[in-house]
């Protein structure tokens, strides 16, 4: 037991989304593999001092006891995860030794258009300043995450002793998968953080989810129902305002897009809907991570999309299948893998 | 139009945005605010400077969006912009000063988030460098202000703190100030501290309150302005003296922390002692003031913070001032001095009938007169051949009671120009004249008629005063109703009253025929009613009494005369010797009466007494009236009228079967024979136009 790697996770674990829910699968994921290490980072991103709902139940069933703001993480492999949580601090405030810093880059460095998503060179210097190692390597979490993090390196360079891993740090979506319905209706959903980077223009949203659809259900709508007079034919709830589960009873179809100048860096969310059992519907970049899993399109094509599959039911669950099928691609086992050839950390002993 | 916004929804938010909308709408930009970013509780002064600016932005065509205070953008504002759907091709700029790159970065992306598109962001802090005061929201940019007078006597304005007063010694030192020749003193005091002074032994200084005006209107009044307290005192006094050294005026920084000297703006340093600042000013300052403005203007310090980067930055082009609208169309305006009078509408008349024969008194070649009025005069002004500029008269129904003053104030804001005069006639100057002769710069003349009654003409009343070139006060006909309490700026002229040609004894014969005749009733005395409209006072009663006297008189003739549209008293149609006349031609009538019974007010009582026709004077008094009894006594003491108080029933009776029976002939001889003094509607209108008072 005791010869097993030390991998030393870092991060802020008071993220309230992706960030905290992905580290905690990944946890979960690698326990057999090494000897993991949770260090918990009191960042000025957020305040108080309690661990993610995700993040504190996978802790507890790794039997690891968070240490909270050590001032020196020393470990084979140091796996600091969304280096953004130090946009609001001067310095890394502890000291980092490992053989390996891999820094997964939750999220995106670029903003579609080329906007920096947040400070990334302030943070990246942060990290570089306080750590020790004798690789230090950048870890996009999807296709697109990789394309804002090579076109933000390009533009603006790397630190020397950096690179960019050559594969994907996925997140694990080992969701419960649900079967599709036999008979789908035109009930369409979406379902998000109620922040105004995940809301597409109105006029988007009229597109998406128009008046004679059977079903609009929005769920983390707090944008909308603060909004001016949104329309009586959507059904809007507040984050968390309704169990998942319930959710996505009420729907056959997830229509997903965003703020134009915002797009998500993997797209947990959009792995939610498929694995319960709908059709998902996005953004040609967003959709693009997915593999065909998820339906690439442009608003105005959505209600013919929609269209076609209550024409033809069984196609429906055809594509519902496959699509689950390609998030195989996400598994744990995938994931170990993925960690087993970017540690060296097979089964155990160092490679 | 160009849409200000502020990240956070609060009062100091809001007079951030009203300090950028008023600095970039005096150079010629159209600001918009959204008026449904009113902070619950608005100071009287910021209503007047909101304004011109508050409109809803889904009514207005939005050319570019401002959000200042972007450091910190909260959810009302966020929700603001992504329900506004601000055309695609509109620029967003998110205008803040920044602590670091990241919160550029983050202010620029919650607002890419809610418009939908990228704003371009302006950080402040690289722009303009430190700024004078510590978190302050609006961008603070020194803006020019038109040049001064250099012939004037220099203003010295000096910034004090309230607690200020709290040092008994404070206000005797000022007005030891205040009587140094070398210079003008003006005092700024925040809160209650213009009241505090004014109700003290020293209320002849001159005070205004710290958010009485905008910091532009400020300095373009000041010359030399010294600020005392701890530190720069607030954005709004920072903004003024940004504006002051940008316009090549002297700032003294007395302040205990050299607030500005420290941040390197190009200030004096002077005194933290109020007790050394007069001789520091006349020593130091006032002998080499020119040069230390010039050294200011062409400090790089102002340059680096003044208006011109900012709007560059802003991707504003800096346009001409624009050309205010006018009560005349600009294609029909006569060339010349453009005079615009207020009158205010009061009770009855009076003002806007005094202010037209003034106006009447202008040479059309020289100066063009207009009006500014209220309802009630606009057919007599228009009938006598004005342009009128209608205001919106003052009513219950408003939520508040200087609503209709705001409206005034847009009006009168749009319609003058640096270079008109305006002439206001009434009793208490409005908010709205105050502001716009300030604003403006006008050259302001106060039309104030005497007989004030005791404790009217004081405190705010006076303290106005000072906006004006000049105060002019037509005169009573009687020496000893004279008694304003002059002043510098203070003129007396001739009783302002009309001027006719009296009937000879065949025209006024001729006259009273064709009055018979149109009026249906054949008569030997002509008896002229005209007791007022009822808002000062009810005159049901003694209307009524006459008509009931006249009834009993053969031949005789009651015009009870009202103002058209006026209500006339109740009942007084079942008399067969009583006609109600609606006519702004009273003094027709009047000529051709036997006896008037009338009111006492300045015009009715000058023109009765300057075209010597016998009256009864029934004075009206009320607490915001003139002293309409005294003035009725001093008449009726010489023998020239008789007077007879409201509730003296019976001896008004007595009085008009006295007058008809033989004493109108009497008093009517006994004007004839009595100088009065030469009227002075020509030598008013000369003194407007700024000349000497023939």
């Amino acid at each position: 037991m005791t010869d097993r790697p030390r991998v030393a996770y870092v991060l802020d674990p008071r993220f309230p989304g992706g960030t905290s829910s992905a580290v905690a699968e990944e946890i979960a994921a690698i326990r057999p593999l090494v000897r993991p290490e949770f260090h918990a980072v009191s960042s000025r991103m957020f305040s108080g001092q309690s661990l993610s709902p995700a993040l504190a139940a996978a802790c507890e069933a790794a039997g690891l006891d968070p240490v909270w703001d050590a001032p020196l993480i020393a470990a084979d492999t140091v796996i600091l995860h969304n280096p953004a949580f130090l946009k609001f601090d001067a310095r890394l405030g502890r000291r980092i030794i490992a053989r390996e810093l891999i820094v997964v880059t939750h999220e995106n460095f670029l903003r579609p258009g080329g906007a920096e998503g947040f400070d990334v060179a302030g943070c990246l210097d942060r990290i570089d300043r306080g750590a020790l190692a004798l690789r230090k390597t950048l870890a996009p979490v999807s296709a697109h995450n990789r394309a804002t993090v090579t076109g933000w390196a390009a533009r603006n360079g790397l630190r020397p002793g950096w690179s960019i891993a050559a594969e994907d740090w996925f997140n694990i979506c080992d969701f419960p998968l649900l079967p599709p319905t036999g008979v789908p209706r035109d009930r369409r959903g979406r379902h998000s953080r109620p922040g105004f980077e995940k809301f597409p223009p109105r006029r988007v949203l009229d597109l998406c989810f128009p008046p004679d659809a059977e079903a609009n259900v929005i769920l983390g709508a707090e944008v909308l129902m603060a909004g001016e007079a949104p329309p009586l034919h959507w059904q809007l709830h507040p984050f968390r305002g309704l169990d998942l589960a319930r959710y996505f009873e009420m729907i056959d179809f997830m229509v997903y897009f965003t703020a134009p100048t915002w797009q998500e860096s993997f797209g947990r969310v959009l792995a939610e809907g498929i694995a319960a059992g709908k059709v998902v519907i996005s953004d040609p970049a967003t959709a693009a991570g997915f593999g065909g899993a998820v339906i690439a399109a442009r608003p105005e094509e959505v209600d013919g999309i929609i269209a076609g599959f209550l024409a033809a039911p069984e196609r429906y669950g055809m594509h519902v299948r496959a699509a689950q099928a390609t998030l195989a691609r996400f598994s744990a086992d995938a994931f170990r893998s993925r960690f087993a050839a970017a540690t060296g950390f097979a089964g155990g002993v160092a490679a | 139009m160009i849409l200000i916004e502020a990240g956070e929804r609060s009062d100091r938010s809001f007079d951030a945005k009203l300090l950028l909308a008023t600095q970039l709408s005096a150079r010629g930009h159209r600001i918009v605010l959204d008026d449904r970013t009113l902070p619950d509780k608005l100071e009287r002064y910021q209503k007047y400077e909101a304004a011109p600016y508050l409109a809803d932005p889904d009514r207005v065509t939005v050319s570019r969006v401002l959000l200042i205070g972007a450091e910190t953008v909260g959810q009302d504002t966020l929700m603001a912009l992504r329900s506004r759907q601000v055309r695609p091709g509109v620029p967003v700029h998110v205008v803040g000063r920044f602590a670091d790159r990241q919160g550029a970065i983050a202010a620029r992306a919650r607002v890419a988030y809610a418009v939908g598109r990228e704003p371009e962001v302006v950080d402040l802090a690289s722009l303009q460098g430190p700024t004078l005061v510590a978190h302050a929201i609006s961008p603070l940019a020194a803006a020019p202000v038109p040049a001064s007078d250099q012939d004037r006597t220099p203003r010295l304005f000096v910034v004090l703190r309230q607690e200020a007063l709290e040092d008994p010694m404070v206000l005797p030192l000022l007005s030891a100030m205040d009587q140094l020749p070398g210079y003008r003193l003006r005092v700024i005091l925040p809160g209650k501290g213009k009241d505090q002074v004014k109700s003290t032994r020293h209320a002849q200084l001159t005070v205004f309150g710290l958010s009485e005006l905008s910091p532009a209107t400020f300095a373009a009044r000041a010359d030399i302005a010294a600020f005392f307290g701890d530190g720069v005192p607030g954005e709004r006094m920072a903004a003024f003296a940004l504006d002051l050294m940008r316009s090549g005026r002297v700032a003294i920084d007395c302040t205990a922390g050299a607030g500005l000297v420290a941040a390197g703006a190009p200030a004096l340093r002077g005194p933290e002692d109020l007790g050394a600042l007069a001789n520091y000013v006349q020593h130091t300052v006032l002998v080499n003031r020119r040069e230390i403005g010039r050294q200011a203007m062409r400090s790089p310090w102002i340059a680096q913070r003044s208006v011109e980067p900012l709007e560059a930055a802003l991707g504003l082009a800096a346009p001409a001032s624009p050309a205010p609208a006018s009560p005349v169309p600009a294609g029909k305006r006569p060339a010349g001095k453009r005079i615009v009078f207020l009158p205010t509408n009061g009770i009855g008349l009076g003002h806007a009938r005094r202010c037209a024969l003034i106006a009447a008194g202008i040479d059309r070649g020289e100066a063009s007169p207009a009006f500014a009025a209220f309802p009630s005069c606009l057919p007599m002004l228009r009938a006598e051949g004005f342009d009128c500029l209608p205001l919106v008269q003052k009513s219950p129904d408003h939520p508040e009671d200087h609503a209709n003053d705001l409206l005034t104030y847009l009006r009168l804001r749009h319609a003058l120009a640096a270079g008109d005069r305006l002439v206001f006639d009434g009793g208490y100057v409005f908010d709205s004249v105050l502001r716009t002769i300030y604003e403006k710069g006008l050259e302001a003349t106060w039309v104030r008629r005497g007989l004030w009654q005791a404790g009217q003409l004081q405190g705010v009343t006076l303290d106005r005063e000072r906006a004006f070139a000049r105060v002019i006060v037509p005169c009573e006909a009687f020496a000893e109703l004279n008694a304003d309490r002059g002043g510098a700026r203070v003129h007396s002229v001739g009783p302002v009253v009309e001027r006719r040609a009296l009937p000879d004894a065949d025209a006024r014969a001729s006259g009273r025929e064709r009055l018979s005749a149109r009026m249906g009733a054949r008569f030997d005395d002509l008896v002229v009613t005209m007791l007022g409209g009822g808002v000062a006072a009810d005159r049901t009663a003694q209307t009524q009494a006459v008509a009931a006297m006249a009834e009993g008189r053969q031949g005789c003739l009651n015009l009870v005369v009202v103002w058209p549209g006026a209500a006339a008293p109740a009942g007084l149609h079942g008399w067969k010797n009583t006609r109600v006349v609606q006519t702004r031609d009273a003094l027709s009538l009047c000529l051709l009466a036997d006896l008037v019974i009338s009111a006492t007010g300045y015009n009715s009582f000058h023109e009765l007494l300057y075209h010597g026709i016998p009256a009864i004077f029934v004075p009206q008094m009320a607490a915001f009236m003139d002293d309409q009894e005294r003035r009725a006594r001093a008449a009726s003491d010489r023998g020239l009228a008789e007077t007879v108080l409201a509730h003296e029933m019976l001896l008004l009776e007595r009085e008009i079967a006295a007058f008809l029976g033989g004493k109108a002939e009497r008093v009517r001889a006994a004007l004839r024979a009595t100088a009065l003094p030469a009227t002075g509607n020509r030598a008013a209108a000369a003194l407007i136009l700024g000349k000497e008072a023939p």
